[in-house]
């Protein structure tokens, strides 16, 4: 028979560096999951992708167990790679610190469209295109 | 135990994707998304404050991505985030020789046995772990009477404790986490193995002793990598090497790191999608 779901937990956590801290501590700690397994589990797993934020969905059984998958980065992320960036402008309006193409822009909206809630591509297109902004990031048409 | 910050967030329209990904420039720890809201956590002695993540936000409203949000601060008091899950522990039989037990559980012994009791807190090394069990089994084997022990990331201190039990001399266990170097100490003290297990909050860089006859690591595949020269370093020749914390697709990268280092394999065992390698030193 199959278990039963009692729940999902979704987080955002640099690859390889699961720790008991939070968020991970008190999310699956309140649902009685194994921490430290899910912390050996997942850096084994996303280590090889060191930098980037690995948003993970946990599923939690009636038995306390759990499986796991990863997704692609935030959307501002992949912009700072599209970029060529290490991070973002602190004054955004004043200081353009990188650009990115519409192709580019695309891409990402392509990408995340299911995490985005997005209408159609040309919505996804304009948040991810709202997000370069807000980051110093210019879109070139 | 240091505490944390948590800021929940909420915003018009809620976009969890967009909302955490701006919010990844400051000194944040990870982001818990819940269907009407996100929570942010960083250290509490970070200097990110309610105003810096309004200010990230703010610049979403600016270019019209989200119309309005509210963040909410509040100290998030550090604790053992696992008493909920250790309640649930039983009794582990790893092998005919070796048993790893919570401090809650009676356990009888058979002749011969070994128990080790293990209270992990928010320590790596339960004993539940592939990896932990597959790092006893090849202790069990290569552990002779007399031996000088290096467990580098120790955790919970069960591989250093099982090499005590199993006849080692001198065990060196080293971790860098301060809540596995406590809980190590506590660990060692319930398993009266105290006197053979010199614990230390360092990174291996920091173990100026170079003569260990066996050296056991259940870390992950990119630190066992980066840290392959100063275990060498502290290796003896002949000496045997455990590593593990390793999944299946990592033994190649692995066994060229450490071949090119002068350490032959010796063996290896797989459990589920996990496995454990043994090198000797040339």
């Amino acid at each position: 028979m199959a278990k039963k779901i009692t729940g999902f937990i979704k987080l955002q956590i640099p690859a390889g560096k699961a720790n008991p801290s939070p968020p991970v501590g008190p999310a699956l700690g309140q649902k009685g999951v194994n921490i430290m397994e899910f912390c050996k589990q997942f850096n084994a797993r996303t280590n090889d992708k060191e930098g980037l934020i690995i948003p993970v969905v946990i599923t939690v059984f009636s038995d306390k167990s759990f499986t796991f998958i990863t997704k692609t980065p935030p959307a501002a992320v992949l912009l700072l790679k599209a970029a060529k960036l290490e991070k973002g402008s602190a004054e955004s309006h004043r200081t353009k610190v990188g650009k990115v193409s519409k192709t580019q822009v695309k891409e990402i909206a392509q990408l995340k469209m299911p995490d985005l809630n997005a209408n159609d591509i040309d919505h996804a297109m304009s948040m991810v295109s709202g997000t370069a902004r807000s980051m110093g990031i210019t879109v070139e048409e | 135990m240091n505490n944390y910050k948590e800021f929940t967030i909420t915003a018009i329209p809620f976009i969890p994707e967009v909302l955490a990904g701006v919010l990844w420039k400051l000194n944040i720890t990870g982001i818990q998304e819940e269907d009407t809201f996100i929570k942010v956590f960083c250290p509490g002695v970070s200097s990110t404050n309610q105003i810096e993540i309004s200010a990230q936000i703010q610049k979403l409203v600016k270019e019209k991505v989200i119309e309005s949000f509210v963040v909410i601060e509040k100290v998030l008091e550090n604790k053992n985030w696992n008493e909920e899950w250790e309640k649930s522990r039983k009794v582990i039989v790893v092998s005919n020789t070796l048993v790893i037990k919570p401090s809650f559980k009676e356990y009888s012994a058979k002749p011969d046995q070994i128990v080790i009791t293990i209270d992990p807190k928010m320590s790596f090394g339960t004993g539940e772990h592939e990896s932990t069990k597959l790092s006893l089994l090849f202790l069990e084997k290569y552990v002779k009477r007399g031996m000088k022990v290096l467990d580098v990331g120790t955790g919970t201190a069960i591989l250093a404790i099982a090499s005590a039990k199993l006849g080692a001399d001198k065990i060196l266990a080293i971790d860098i986490d301060e809540c596995c170097y406590e809980n190590s100490i506590e660990n060692c003290i319930v398993n009266s193995v105290q006197d053979k297990i010199d614990i230390r909050l360092c990174e291996i860089k920091a173990v100026a002793e170079k003569d260990f006859d066996l050296m056991a690591a259940n870390i992950q595949k990119d630190i066992l990598i980066n840290i392959s020269k100063d275990i060498r370093d502290r290796t003896k020749i002949n000496g045997i090497l455990i590593l593990s914390g390793l999944l299946i697709q990592d033994k190649e990268e692995i066994q060229h790191e450490y071949e090119r280092l002068n350490f032959s394999m010796l063996e290896f065992e797989i459990s589920g999608e996990w496995i454990s390698i043994v090198f000797q030193l040339c």
